[in-house]
């Protein structure tokens, strides 16, 4: 079996080596970069990776044409002397925007260009200023609008939004980012417990079950099966305050004090997406091992029957023992899943509890900032990563084997 | 020789009349939310029978307005063409503006002849940005008080409607007054986890003047029994769902329920009185911009001009408030909306007040929201709230 | 890999099987169903008896109508479980064809770097989809790929690593003997892997192709950021798009539900020994 590859084998490796390279490599890598800046696709002054000096043209040149356009309005306002004034001002702003009446994105700016550019906008709004002084009595249109416009045209310089460090640092003081972490462990830590619990439960049953255990097995599918938004989706309906009849129940058995606190109060969600998960996944959890069960061979059971043993300490002695790699490898898999949780609670409480998949969503899509939000998602690749190694080098789960 | 012209003239102009009936008209793409009164559909209606240039295809937006905002910015920031005009809630004006995302309107107002000062000052001002106008009115809202007259005494009434009452009074009077008139609820206002939370507290502290007072009304008002077990899930479907079928005695909403009322409430119109809100009545509704990256800015702006228009003010009144003030008096519109009739509603319109202003809107609005909801939840202390909100506040 | 089959017919235990264990099975079918069967109920109820504080818990409707049905199907559901279909079996087909080529030489071969790949195949199975929406976002806007089927290629992320897996691990038990006969006659190795290897690992290439399936049908991240616009939005987003903020109205949510479910039945129904062979594939050592 040992053979070496040629470029022919490698061949066969290439798609696979691009798909991932694509998908999973670069976007890392870029991660790692974004990490690096304050990048805010909402900020017209942060929305890309700027290691040098740039001039915002479209807008300068939009806010230049502002300027000319309240001008315009004000010749009609003052004498023939303004009027040249006017005329001068309208002159040079033309001049110094007509280049970039065709760009359509930021272009390079050097040290010297982007003081050119200030002194520039410092000059118009001094005329401005000395304008407005010559004619105190009439009210300039461009007096409304100058400062603002002008400033904007001075946000219009843009520099570097390399921060480096900045953003780890930041997390760190991120009382928001340790909640979430907090509540992404105490939800993966119960969840994966009960379908932990519960799902061993079931495959002992199942395992003893002969007839009818197709029908389990099928009816254990259907939840794993369906999209997870689509089940979280039925289960808002079920922890509805007013129609849900899982909150009417949960209330009635004195487990709630009232029906709506499922969706809303803190111990209420948590509560509810547990459940949710557990309820899609402890039948994935239960197949698992059953299929870990079934490859026991049950002369060992016999023998341990023989010796006089009961079932607990078959189960201890034995079953545990024996289902210890398959088990491991399974509570793996569901720990990260649930760790990295998001379409669930998203689609169930829009939100809450607020977990980190949940945190960096809303700071990447919801405030645009990509860069802080790569922070997050790196420093969850690190929890990830700690996990796996938890299991790997504590626990001894077996991933890879020859 | 002045036949021949005359002939060519004819013959220009029938060619050229035939050539504008072949031509399809340019497809302007609305971006909106959905509508649960017929209003919108029908001025887009009126709008494409209007001329021939154009024709405005609306693009039904989800309902949830967080998620439409996530569904705009992912489309917009990926400089889509998709859609011309776009519907934004008020305080989204800032940010897109910031953003880049809409393009300034002064130069097209200009041209036009319309003047900012003539529109809902609320409105304009909400997406005036950098010394630029951004947007147009597409409805203007405001928070306010809907109270049964069958129900409530005359005196209570006369208090109400004139605004001098304070949220204890009206706590004590919804306590009075549930149970009456096959009601089951007291007060039905908007407290669930969302950016309604943030309205109705601006409500309760009066425009964050008095956050602590305010907070704890809010609270006792949830916690008394003329509220619903479930207040805290109440968004504005929840409310109107209660109100209109005659469940509860007061509601704080916007003007639309008042169009549900007509059209599908177990109330009717004249068990309904309008008042303003103790601290205020917050001011919200939803804008009209134009995407940057538009290739029908002038048609874009056609239809945002006929909306803003006397015609256009017309059909929207059926179930919105006039963003055009010349409107607030038109005979037509006064009879479309009675609620302009009516003086509690007046006098709402007397105390508006504004949501924060912010071009990081969302960030603020969510520190507020996580604020307000630890404390009425039970989760945190008032204190604690307070001190959050003002440093969210400060930001 | 596992024998199911096999191991039940060395020993049934039914005999030992007491009414306590059929209790538990019982309430265990009852709590996985009932959810289904409550929307299934509540479809059927118009808006006033699911609104209604006196008939909302009413197990049969008091006048049963199919308009929460007519609005969703005019609402346009059945265009999201078109576009389901097409972006599941598009991500099903090329991953399918990449993780066979892949699992192939990974199965046969040993060569340099090898349990690198295999780590790094693993690692990605594992780490947080989030990290790719935000650089996919950047690399799909400059390619113009945003809303479009390349959609298809991104959901190598969370499908391709499985895939590999569970190929790898079929391929590993076709006995080397029949290739070696093949490779006398002449096989070159592409003929070895679709004429020898793929008809013999046929069922564990069915299983990948139907796990890959499942798994593109059940995406929702990179759908609703890649794919904004309705007209490419899958059933898990489309189906959230109907929530409302002034009324959620869940007449036509569960409507809705009830119909994207029936595509996930059916295979559920037709392929569970091949789902079940996927599930424990990966974790179950021979």
């Amino acid at each position: 079996m040992p053979k070496r590859i040629t470029w022919r084998q490698f061949l066969f490796v290439l798609p696979l080596l691009l798909l991932v390279s694509v998908f999973s490599l670069y976007p890392i890598f870029t991660s790692g970069v974004y990490s690096f800046f304050d990048y805010q696709t909402n900020d017209q002054t942060r929305n890309a990776l700027y290691t040098e000096g740039h001039l915002n043209a479209p807008l300068f040149h939009e806010d230049g044409t502002y300027l000319n356009f309240y001008l315009k309005k004000d010749l009609s306002l003052v004498d023939e002397t303004g009027q040249q004034t006017i005329a001068a001002l309208q002159q040079d702003i033309l001049e110094a925007i007509s280049p970039y009446a065709e760009a359509k994105q930021p272009l390079a700016l050097s040290g010297e260009g982007a003081k050119q550019v200030t002194a520039f906008v410092a000059n118009i709004r001094q005329r401005v200023k000395d304008l407005e002084n010559a004619y105190p009595d009439v009210e300039l249109n461009i007096s409304k609008s100058a400062d603002s416009l002008l400033d904007e045209m001075d946000s219009t310089v843009v520099g570097s939004n390399f921060i480096g460090l900045e953003g780890y640092k930041r997390l760190g003081q991120d009382g928001r980012f340790f909640s979430a972490l907090r509540n992404t462990l105490v939800f993966t830590i119960i969840s994966v417990f009960f379908e932990l619990l519960i799902g061993m439960g079931l495959a002992l049953v199942m395992n003893r079950a002969v007839r009818g255990i197709g029908l389990v097995r099928t009816v254990s599918l259907i939840p794993w099966a369906i999209p997870t938004a689509v089940s979280a989706l039925i289960w808002t309906y079920l922890y509805d305050g007013t129609s849900g009849i899982v909150a009417r129940l949960f209330t009635q058995l004195g487990l709630i004090a009232s029906p709506e606190l499922l969706l809303t109060s803190a111990s209420g969600t948590m509560a509810a997406a547990i459940i949710a998960d557990v309820w899609k996944t402890t039948p994935y959890m239960a197949l698992l091992l059953l299929a870990g069960l079934q490859v026991i061979d049950h002369g060992l059971y016999e023998s341990a029957s023989v010796d006089g043993a009961g079932p607990v300490r078959t189960f201890i002695r034995i079953t545990l023992p024996l289902l210890k790699p398959s088990l491991l490898v399974a509570l793996l898999f569901r720990t990260l899943d649930a760790f990295r949780v998001y379409d669930l609670i998203a689609v169930l409480t829009k939100g809450t509890p607020e977990t980190l998949s949940i945190y960096a969503y809303k700071v990447m899509v919801g405030q645009g900032n990509y860069g802080y939000g790569a922070v997050i998602v790196l420093a969850m690749f690190v929890c990830v990563g700690l996990i796996a190694l938890l299991y790997v080098k504590v626990l001894g789960a077996e991933l890879i084997n020859e | 020789m002045k036949k021949l012209i005359a002939l060519l003239l004819v013959a220009v102009l029938a060619l050229g009349s035939m050539a504008a009936l072949a031509a399809e008209p340019t497809v302007i793409k609305f971006a909106a939310q959905g509508d649960s009164t017929p209003a919108t559909q029908a001025v887009i209606d009126a709008y494409n029978a209007s001329q021939s240039a154009y024709k405005v295809e609306w693009v039904d937006m989800t309902n949830d307005s967080g998620a439409m905002r996530e569904q705009l910015i992912t489309t917009l920031k990926a400089g889509s063409s998709d859609y011309d005009v776009l519907s934004l809630d008020v305080v989204w004006a800032g940010e897109f503006a910031a953003a880049g995302y809409i393009q300034p309107l002064d130069m097209l107002m200009d041209e036009a002849g319309l003047k900012a000062e003539d529109y809902n000052a609320g409105s304009m001002a909400s997406g005036a940005y950098s010394g630029k106008q951004y947007v147009m009115p597409f409805f203007p809202d405001l928070g306010m008080l809907f109270f049964r007259s069958d129900v409530v005494s005359a005196e209570d009434a006369a208090k109400l409607v004139s605004g001098d009452y304070t949220w204890a009074d009206l706590q004590a009077m919804a306590e009075k007054y549930m149970g009456q008139g096959d009601t089951k609820d007291g007060f039905a206002f908007q407290s669930a986890l969302y950016e309604g939370l943030v309205c109705n507290a601006n409500e309760f502290t009066a425009n964050w003047k008095d956050l602590k007072g305010g907070l704890e009304a809010m609270k006792a008002m949830i916690d008394s029994k003329a509220t619903a077990d479930n207040i805290m899930t109440y968004t504005e479907g929840e409310t109107h769902n209660s109100f209109i079928k005659g469940e509860s005695v007061f509601a704080r909403n916007w003007p639309y329920m008042w169009g549900m009322i007509k059209s599908e409430g177990t109330i009717k119109p004249n068990q309904v009185g309008i008042a303003p809100l103790p601290g205020g009545s917050t001011v919200g509704g939803w804008l009209l911009a134009i995407n940057k990256n538009s290739k029908n800015t002038e048609g874009a702006f056609d239809f945002i001009k006929y909306l803003n228009s006397e015609p256009g003010q017309i059909v929207m009144s059926q179930a919105y408030l006039p963003g055009y003030n010349a409107m607030l008096t038109n005979e037509e519109v006064v009879k479309n909306n009675e609620l302009l009739s009516m003086e509690g509603f007046q006098n709402a319109l007397k105390t508006t007040i504004a949501r924060p202003v912010s071009a990081e809107y969302s960030k603020v609005s969510d520190a507020l929201q996580q604020a307000i909801h630890a404390y009425l939840s039970g989760t945190g202390t008032v204190d604690d709230a307070v001190k959050a909100i003002e440093t969210a506040l400060a930001q | 890999m596992t024998t199911l089959v096999k191991t039940n017919r060395l020993k049934p235990q039914g005999s030992r099987f007491n009414p306590l264990s059929w209790l538990v099975i019982a309430l265990f079918l009852l709590i996985m169903v009932f959810p289904f069967l409550w929307i299934l109920i509540t479809s059927f109820k118009p808006g006033s008896e699911i609104y209604g504080r006196d008939t909302a818990f009413r197990i049969l409707a008091i006048n049963p109508t199919l308009s929460n049905y007519e609005t969703v199907l005019q609402k346009g559901i059945l265009s999201s479980v078109k576009n389901s279909m097409i972006v599941s079996s598009i991500t099903t087909a090329y991953v399918v064809l990449v993780a066979s080529m892949s699992a192939y030489i990974l199965a046969r071969f040993t060569f340099k770097g090898k349990r690198l790949l295999m780590g790094l195949i693993l690692g990605i199975s594992m780490f947080p989809q989030m990290i790719i929406v935000g650089p996919v976002f950047n690399l799909y806007y400059n390619l113009k790929a945003l809303n479009s089927y390349w959609v298809t290629l991104a959901y190598s992320t969370i499908t391709l690593p499985s895939a590999v897996w569970i190929m790898v691990a079929h391929f590993k038990r076709i006995p080397l003997s029949i290739e070696e006969a093949a490779r006398i006659d002449g096989c070159n190795l592409w003929q070895m892997l679709w004429k020898v290897i793929f008809p013999i690992a046929a069922p564990g290439v069915f299983t990948t192709a139907i796990m890959t399936f499942i798994a593109a049908w059940n995406e929702y991240l990179l759908t609703l950021t890649l794919n904004s616009d309705k007209a490419y939005h899958t059933v898990p987003v489309a189906i959230n798009a109907l929530r409302t903020q002034f009324t959620i109205l869940w007449g036509e949510i569960t409507a809705a539900t009830v119909i994207v479910i029936i595509p996930t039945l059916i295979i559920v129904l037709l392929f569970q020994k091949q789902i079940v062979s996927g599930i424990t594939s990966g974790a179950v050592k021979e």
